[in-house]
């Protein structure tokens, strides 16, 4: 490959030569070929320094657009590195990368209990700190993984079906069927689930972890007669409430308002949210880690943190971002500040979830 | 009919299939049974110990045969009466019906259990309906145990439909003549006749039907309520949400062998009636 590319090369560039009129011309000549020469020769150990392209894991749909045009994009106009953007990337294939050693995807972008299962099984790199500056974050995450942006889950309804006053408001409302009746969705995961119902009961926000399991399961126990649906895949949070099939559901913000913008009538109450970190990781025995820190780096960025907080609404992890996100994207954003909502601690999670997911599949069995 | 083939004939037409099989089932599945039994760099039994006092898989497993038993039993049924009023049709009018009972078979899983919501839901046609003919209150047909079972059974039709349709064609007309001749009626001549002589193929249906619904994953997700999971989706948990493959092949094993043991108890039946006939 290489040596026919370089021929086609010299032969282009001799060209010019015959009518290089100028001394300067001809120098300035001599100076592109010999640089071109030098590319051709050193290209291969370049190009094993240095990533021409890196492949990123991400959601598909508005995220996906959203990724491309604040991170992917400027980060390949800046470092010269193209970014390749795979959906629906599942841990169960990066695992199988990994442990084959034949690993395609140069950085992970998941929720906290699929990063922190990674980071149990050792699929991940540390964090290179030369590269990646994680003083200035809300919640840096672990030694091989970082948080990037929050997103906010909390109570959606039909505000066509249910009036003004009927509007559970925050998850104590959500559990209160005397005065909210109705047809409930809650997810299968436990994680969200258990701050809920602790919330729900009365513990503070503030004071929620180290979660108390028990307390938990028994305000779960509470709730379970009157949840219709333990909802499997995140998008049936929405299509549910549309179909008239459920009348609250736990769902996220980033879902409410694209359905929203799509003409459905779906509203969610902001008073009360669970705000979730989103996480990346570099794998090992990745063939472009130094890249893939870089591009790790480059999302943490307060420009392209609010960039990106514009764009779709999560809210940055990086303090110094918060200032220059736009007033009126401030309004659909989990807000960190307000101490009502909950913000999840995957660290707590982190050894536990195992168990307690088993618990919990267990629980709804019976 | 009766063509035999040479030895190396019948090995060289099967040959291609064999290697197929070995490489794109034999190698995966075989290393679905290494991961059971090999956790952590080396051999341990622990996946089945810790499969053999855990409540949950217990719970899984029952919810799985009793799901799968039922569903088997409502198609079964739905497919013997579908096959009967086909083999009685002439094989012109008999086409159009057969591809409306091939026309679900044709449609991906996943719509179809999305589009059930359609039917069943509580805003759904038959509520509506229902609604429609003053009755009051909702008929629950969704997230739970009677969604499944429809679901299950609508998907499952057509894998009992046609080996019963098959071994209702291949009779011999002339024995129902004989009997009618004889006086025998019509109750008489299904009974005698035409039951006895479709067992093959009712044991081929439910074989199939058995098979496939011990291991449904989309339907249960879809239509099932809480108390609706099936192994496939314990499995699932076990693969993706906790990456507990050791745990998740050895469910895969046991599901393997509760399948290839029901399918050697049929198989031995179905042995002892050709020998008893």
């Amino acid at each position: 490959m290489t040596s026919p590319s370089f021929k086609v090369r010299t032969a282009s560039i001799g060209a010019p030569t015959a009518l290089a009129p100028s001394g300067g011309a001809r120098r300035r000549f001599l100076g592109q070929a010999t640089a071109v020469a030098a590319s051709a020769t050193f290209m291969p150990a370049l190009v094993q320094a240095q990533a021409k392209n890196i492949v990123v894991t991400c959601w598909g749909g508005d995220y996906e657009k959203a990724i491309k045009s604040c991170f992917a994009e400027p980060f390949s106009k800046e470092m010269g590195i193209g970014v390749s953007l795979v959906n629906n990337a599942d841990l169960t294939k990066m695992k199988v990368q990994v442990d084959s050693k034949n690993v395609q995807w140069d950085v992970f972008d998941s929720v906290g209990p699929q990063i922190t299962a990674g980071a149990r099984q050792g699929l991940w790199e540390d964090i290179d700190a030369k590269i990646v500056d994680r003083s200035d974050l809300v919640s840096p995450g672990g030694k091989d993984y970082v948080g990037t942006y929050l997103f906010g889950g909390g109570v959606a309804y039909d505000p066509k079906r249910v009036p003004e006053g009927k509007r559970p408001q925050n998850f104590k409302d959500f559990w209160d069927v005397q005065r909210f009746p109705g047809r409930r969705g809650l997810r299968t995961r436990i994680s969200e689930a258990l701050e809920m119902a602790l919330v729900a009961d009365g513990v503070a926000p503030d004071k929620l972890y180290p979660l108390d399991v028990e307390r938990g399961f028994k305000a779960l126990d509470r709730i379970k007669p009157s949840v219709k649906k333990w909802i499997e895949t995140t998008p049936e949070t929405i299509t549910l409430l549309t179909s008239n099939e459920l009348d609250y559901t736990y769902t996220y913000m980033s879902r409410v308002f694209p359905a929203q913008k799509a003409g459905s009538s779906v509203a969610m109450a902001t008073g009360q949210t669970i705000n979730s970190l989103e996480y990346l990781a570099v794998p090992k025995y990745g063939k472009n880690t130094e890249a893939a820190m870089r591009y790790v780096a480059f999302c943490l960025r307060p420009d392209r943190q609010a960039a990106f907080a514009n764009t779709v609404f999560f809210a940055p992890n990086a303090r110094k971002a918060v200032p220059l996100v736009a007033a009126e994207s401030k309004q659909y954003m989990p807000d960190v500040l307000n101490t009502a909502n909950i913000i999840m601690n995957d660290g707590w999670w982190a050894d536990k979830y195992d168990a307690l997911q088993k618990r919990f599949t267990e629980w709804m069995l019976t | 009919m009766n063509h035999s083939l040479s030895t190396s004939a019948t090995v060289g037409l099967l040959a291609p299939l064999v290697v197929l099989l070995l490489v794109a089932f034999g190698y995966p599945l075989g290393l679905v049974a290494w991961s059971s039994i090999h956790v952590d760099g080396g051999f341990t039994l622990k996946a089945f110990q810790n499969l053999s006092t855990s409540t949950l898989f217990y719970r899984v497993l029952g919810n799985t045969l009793q799901i799968s038993a039922v569903a088997t039993g409502v198609s079964l049924l739905l497919g013997y009466v579908i096959a009967l009023h086909l083999a009685a049709l002439e094989p012109r009018r008999r086409m159009p019906y057969m591809v409306l009972v091939m026309l679900p078979f044709w449609t991906s899983i996943l719509v179809k259990s999305f589009a059930f919501g359609i039917v069943l839901g509580d805003n759904g046609i038959i509520n509506q309906v229902a609604a429609f003919l003053g009755h009051t209150g909702k008929f629950e047909l969704m997230f739970n145990r009677v969604g499944v079972i429809i679901g299950m059974s609508n998907f499952l039709l057509p894998f009992t439909v046609f080996p019963i349709l098959a071994s209702l064609l291949a009779q011999n007309r002339s024995l129902h003549r004989v009997a009618e001749i004889m006086g025998a009626g019509p109750v008489r001549i299904f009974l005698k006749i035409t039951l006895p002589l479709s067992l093959p193929g009712v044991l081929a249906g439910v074989l199939m039907a058995m098979t496939l619904s011990m291991g449904m994953y989309i339907t249960p997700a879809l239509l099932g309520g809480r108390k609706d999971l099936m192994m496939a989706n314990l499995v699932d948990i076990y693969t993706r949400q906790t990456l507990d493959w050791g745990l998740a092949s050895a469910i895969a094993i046991v599901l393997l062998l509760m399948s290839g043991i029901l399918i050697a108890l049929l198989l031995r039946v179905r042995r002892a009636e050709a020998l008893g006939v």
